[in-house]
């Protein structure tokens, strides 16, 4: 049975546990816990001593009992595990036993190859033993990133019932190996529930004192602190450690005295650092911290503090009445929602809101697809949107920072579904003032309504400063009497509940024409009535403006920097007036003038029909590109500048041919799927392929990198593609390329392989199963012109 | 620390076609940007060794390198560093960036990286020269896993040792793949005897109609 743990006390942790382990004689290359198995006294041995020393808690030797790192070297986690809790608590005797869970040793999606799910199950095998073992506490440490320590305290707090303390690892330019910053690290662990936050290893004392103040400023649970002795320096093949115990202790005092209510050491600490530091805290008491409660939404490297100056929230990934973007969702098509994230991030929007709701699509699987594809682009904290539970959920979980939960209201119902999932992610929720009387005429039945929510949130544990109002906005064409309404709503709900606010602005201009005049005008209302943060299209210029106007009145934009970066040239930026379009379309492309070529199409579509301009210009100067390509006229880069030239030329054909209907004929020579097979990362020469190949017509279905074979079967099947591309840069990652071939050849007998990558050549690629070898993205091109038209494969 | 643009455009397949403005702005653009957003890192340690031909022991620990041709590049020398470097994982998600919204500038900064990542290595390796010639020692060239018989499986091994994960984020999947992908791991021996630097790598690779290819038949005098 697990011990009770007062976190309202010192607690002094032990201190390296490796560092000893060498001491007594452990080599470089041998595995620290199979020492659990096998020679059990020395780690016994190790704990007395920190025991001796006066720690409070000492850590199980086992960082590294995961499923990755204990895989070939024939330990089973289970006894690992166990092992190392008990010989832990034989040594504790009264004293707490921490199970220690550090990092996978493997970077997460979508830069490596482990994804949340996947380290969730690892970290829920630690737990599960650790608990049972009889751990009391279960810190999770040396996090560099983020995203595997969010799913590390998911799979604590789902699989056990102990407290749970999660440590990050810091560089010296103050960031984690993954871009994670202190203040976004309290922002997301401080809400996930669990006891305690901090940091270790990585630097010294003395360089980490910056961050530990960081942290406490905004921390509202116990900080820990465990700093390696020092900053490592080689001493010819010897990693050496330099601060002294005393130097170490005297460090531990002054962080203590600044608020750290957990202590103890990393890397090159010894029992001896741990005795100094116990001493040095004798007669001093636990120390209470200003907090500053701020409202904040994260992404893993970017924290977004809502008042002060107007934050803007994008709206753009929402169908709702937006025909593109349905289709975009029904086609699985994401490149498509990126450029929508994309796009607003660089037109100033500080959050994006995500809402992927339509009634064709299981909305929870592309819920999570959205998200994980979008914050591996785009850095910038996410507003959840949907009016299903079940996809908030999955969504919020799958979401790598403190993302925004839209919405809760004022009913009953909705509250009690809603708050639970607030509470257990640590979200931010936006709360709007209605409740099954609809929304009220006045501003103080709002007012009433908003206040009950945040009274009903605070008996889930979720404060104030985690809930956004939102007033809701009516259209003018419609309830004109009561717009006005919603702008004293705003500055009541501001005045008496001193909470962020929220509105969707364009609303307010439904029906009526000149849209961005009223909506403009109504934002500037809002604003000064207390509006902290717009969910608005950032691209609308005229919005965009007012806002930053605002942020010059209200003196947020200090010294009108922005401001005048934005405007300062607008006048001296002479128009491009000179407006005579270059008419030569198969230069632009030869040249690669990927920005000029849509205008130049546009004014082709005046004469010709889509289809023309495909065939007697688009193909040709592709054509010459690529034989210029083949005979070494140009390189790499060149050709790739063209065939996005090509590409931007496509996307306004097929908006004209999606517009005129009457052209049935969609630009469509054949379905491929092309991926990087499983275990490989390398995509570029992919998404080479995969842009020349659109760029000749052909419908290509990108299933992106690290792709399981099961993956690609299914989609050959599902979309009946005769042809396949595969590709993979490693000689280890060729072997996934066969399994996928096999199967490939089994599931879907009438579909071609083309297999290409830097370690293939032809008879590589045959010996493997493949239909073709293809050198380059060129040869791929004219290998699916011989396949889909019909040309039998040899 | 410069990146070389020569390697760049060599890494790019450029072979002196000509240049407009705006592809040298880009590549411009791409180098200052990378160099904006690497986050150098490497560690290393150095070990006496064993060397039996078939295969390299590290004494004091339990790794053993089963390579012949290890043995061979190594064998004048008693002692080698292992290293690892990285530029840190914000080049990847960059690049992975502009893949989605500028394919051709994905692949200039691509390049740009793994330039940089060479220099990188090239400023290790003379570390490590000047810390052995102070011990008088010489220095052989840069060996990595995936060359010659040495495994690349050997890769995980070496980030296990040096710990590479939590000191430089640097971390290997299933199937040896090193991420970040800019991250070179590798040996280089310390010998009493001549410098054993071999001028181009290339020189030892099979691929003889590699595009990257700086020496050996086609175009010898570059080497």
């Amino acid at each position: 049975m697990s011990r009770n743990v007062d976190f309202n006390k010192f607690l002094v942790f032990d201190g390296a546990m490796g560092t000893m382990l060498q001491a007594c004689g452990m080599k470089a290359g041998e595995l620290s816990e199979r020492y659990n198995i096998e020679k059990p006294e020395v780690i016994e041995k190790i704990h007395r001593a920190y025991i001796d020393a006066g720690a409070d808690v000492i850590t199980t030797n086992t960082f590294g009992a995961n499923r990755y790192k204990l895989n070939d070297t024939g330990l089973n986690l289970n006894d690992v595990i166990t092992r190392a809790v008990e010989v832990a608590t034989k040594a504790a005797k009264d004293k707490l036993v921490a199970l220690d869970v550090g990092p996978l040793g493997q970077l997460m999606e979508p830069y490596g190859s482990l994804s949340f799910e996947e380290a969730y199950e690892a970290f829920k095998e630690q737990v599960l033993a650790g608990a049972l073992a009889g751990a009391d506490i279960i810190i999770i440490e040396t996090m560099s990133d983020i995203y595997e320590a969010k799913a590390a305290i998911l799979a604590a707090r789902e699989n056990s019932n102990l407290p749970i303390i999660c440590t990050m690892t810091f560089q010296e330019d103050g960031r984690t190996l993954t871009g994670t910053d202190p203040l976004t690290m309290v922002n997301i662990l401080q809400n996930l529930g669990i006891a305690a936050l901090g940091i270790n290893c990585s630097l010294g004392p003395k360089e980490m004192m910056p961050l530990v103040h960081e942290v406490l400023k905004y921390s509202r649970i116990p900080v820990i602190v465990q700093p390696n002795a020092g900053l490592p320096k080689m001493a010819g093949s010897e990693t050496i450690f330099e601060i002294t115990p005393e130097m170490f202790a005297a460090y531990g005092r002054q962080m203590a005295e600044a608020g750290v209510r957990i202590l103890g050491g990393c890397c090159g600490t010894t029992p001896e650092h741990i005795r100094e530091l116990k001493n040095a805290l004798i007669g001093l008491k636990p120390v209470k911290t200003h907090i500053e409660r701020i409202t904040a939404a994260s992404s893993s490297t970017c924290t977004v503090t809502l008042g002060g100056e107007v934050k803007i929230i994008g709206e753009r990934i929402n169908p709702t009445g937006k025909k593109k973007l349905k289709e975009a969702l029904m086609k699985d098509d994401m490149d498509y929602i990126l450029r929508e994230a994309v796009d607003q991030k660089d037109n100033g929007a500080h959050i994006l809101d995500v809402n992927v709701g339509i009634p064709e699509m299981d909305e929870e699987t592309v819920m999570v697809r959205a998200i994980k594809e979008i914050q591996g682009i785009v850095n910038l904290p996410l507003q959840i949107d949907s009016v299903k539970p079940k996809v908030i959920e999955a969504g919020v979980r799958v979401c790598n920072g403190r993302p925004i939960i839209n919405s809760v209201n004022g009913e009953d119902k909705v509250m009690e579904t809603i708050f639970p999932i607030v509470k257990k992610y640590g979200c931010l929720v936006v709360a709007l003032t209605l409740d099954d009387g609809g929304i009220p005429k006045t501003a103080e039945e709002r007012l009433k309504i908003a206040e009950k929510i945040i009274k009903r949130a605070g008996e889930y544990g979720i404060p104030k400063e985690d809930i956004i109002v939102d007033c809701l906005v009516l259209t003018a064409s419609a309830q004109q009497k009561e717009v006005k309404e919603t702008i004293r709503a705003v500055r009541l709900v501001k005045e008496k509940l001193g909470v962020m606010t929220t509105l969707g602005v364009s609303n307010v201009s439904f029906g009526l024409p000149a849209r961005s005049l009223l909506n403009r005008t109504f934002l500037a209302a809002a604003l000064s009535a207390g509006l902290d943060a717009p969910i608005m299209n950032p691209m609308d210029a005229d919005m965009r403006d007012t806002v930053r106007a605002f942020n010059v009145l209200w003196n947020h934009d200090k010294d009108s920097k922005e401001y005048i970066n934005a405007y300062a040239d607008s006048k001296a930026k002479p128009e491009n007036n000179d407006n005579k379009t270059n008419k030569d379309l198969k230069k632009i492309i030869i040249d690669g003038l990927k920005e000029e070529v849509k205008e130049t199409v546009r004014e082709f579509l005046k004469e010709f029909k889509a289809l023309e301009i495909v065939d007697n210009y688009l193909i040709p100067a592709l054509d010459i590109v690529g034989e210029k390509y083949e005979k070494g006229e140009i390189f790499l880069p060149q050709l790739i500048l063209s065939a996005e030239t090509v590409k931007n030329a496509f996307e306004v054909i097929k908006e004209d041919i999606m517009k005129n209907s009457s052209h049935d004929r969609a630009i469509n020579k054949g379905n491929i799927v092309i991926a990087t097979v499983k275990g490989d990362i390398h995509d570029i020469g992919k998404n080479i392929a995969k842009i020349l190949l659109e760029n000749y017509g052909f419908q290509v279905y990108d299933l992106g990198k690290d792709v399981p074979t099961e993956k690609i079967v299914g989609k050959v099947k599902e979309v009946k593609a005769p042809l396949v591309g595969l590709s993979a840069l490693m000689t280890t990652t060729v072997q996934s390329m066969e399994e996928t071939i096999k199967a490939l050849k089994l599931h879907c007998p009438d579909c071609v392989v083309m297999a290409g990558g830097a370690v293939l050549n032809e008879n590589y690629a045959n010996m493997i199963g493949a239909d073709f070898y293809v050198k380059d993205a060129r040869d791929s091109v004219k290998v699916a012109e011989m396949v889909i038209n019909g040309v039998k494969k040899n | 620390m410069n990146i070389d643009r020569k390697e760049v455009l060599r890494y790019l397949g450029y072979k002196n076609q000509s240049i407009d403005e705006v592809m040298e702005k880009l590549i411009d653009e791409a180098m200052i940007e990378i160099k904006e957003i690497m986050r150098r890192n490497y560690v290393y340690n150095i070990y006496d060794i064993e060397n039996q031909s078939e295969k390299v022991i590290l004494k004091n620990t339990n790794i053993i390198f089963q390579s012949k041709s290890l043995g061979e590049h190594l064998h004048n020398s008693d002692r080698c560093a292992l290293m690892a470097a990285t530029l840190g994982i914000e080049v990847d998600k960059r690049i992975q960036y502009y893949s989605r919204i500028n394919l051709t500038k994905a692949i200039v900064m691509d390049a740009c990286a793994t330039a940089a990542i060479e220099a990188l290595c090239d400023k290790v390796q003379e570390d490590m020269r000047e810390m052995a010639q102070r011990e008088g020692y010489n220095i052989t060239s840069r060996y990595s896993p995936g060359y010659g018989d040495l495994s690349i499986t050997n890769q995980k091994v070496i980030i296990e040792v040096l710990r590479a994960y939590t000191r430089i984020g640097l971390s290997v999947n299933n199937n040896y793949v090193m991420i970040p992908r800019k991250s070179v791991t590798a040996l280089i021996g310390f010998q009493r005897g001549e410098e054993n630097i071999v001028k181009c790598k290339c020189s030892r690779c099979e691929e003889k109609n590699c595009m990257y290819r700086k020496c050996g038949v086609a175009n010898e005098s570059e080497c």
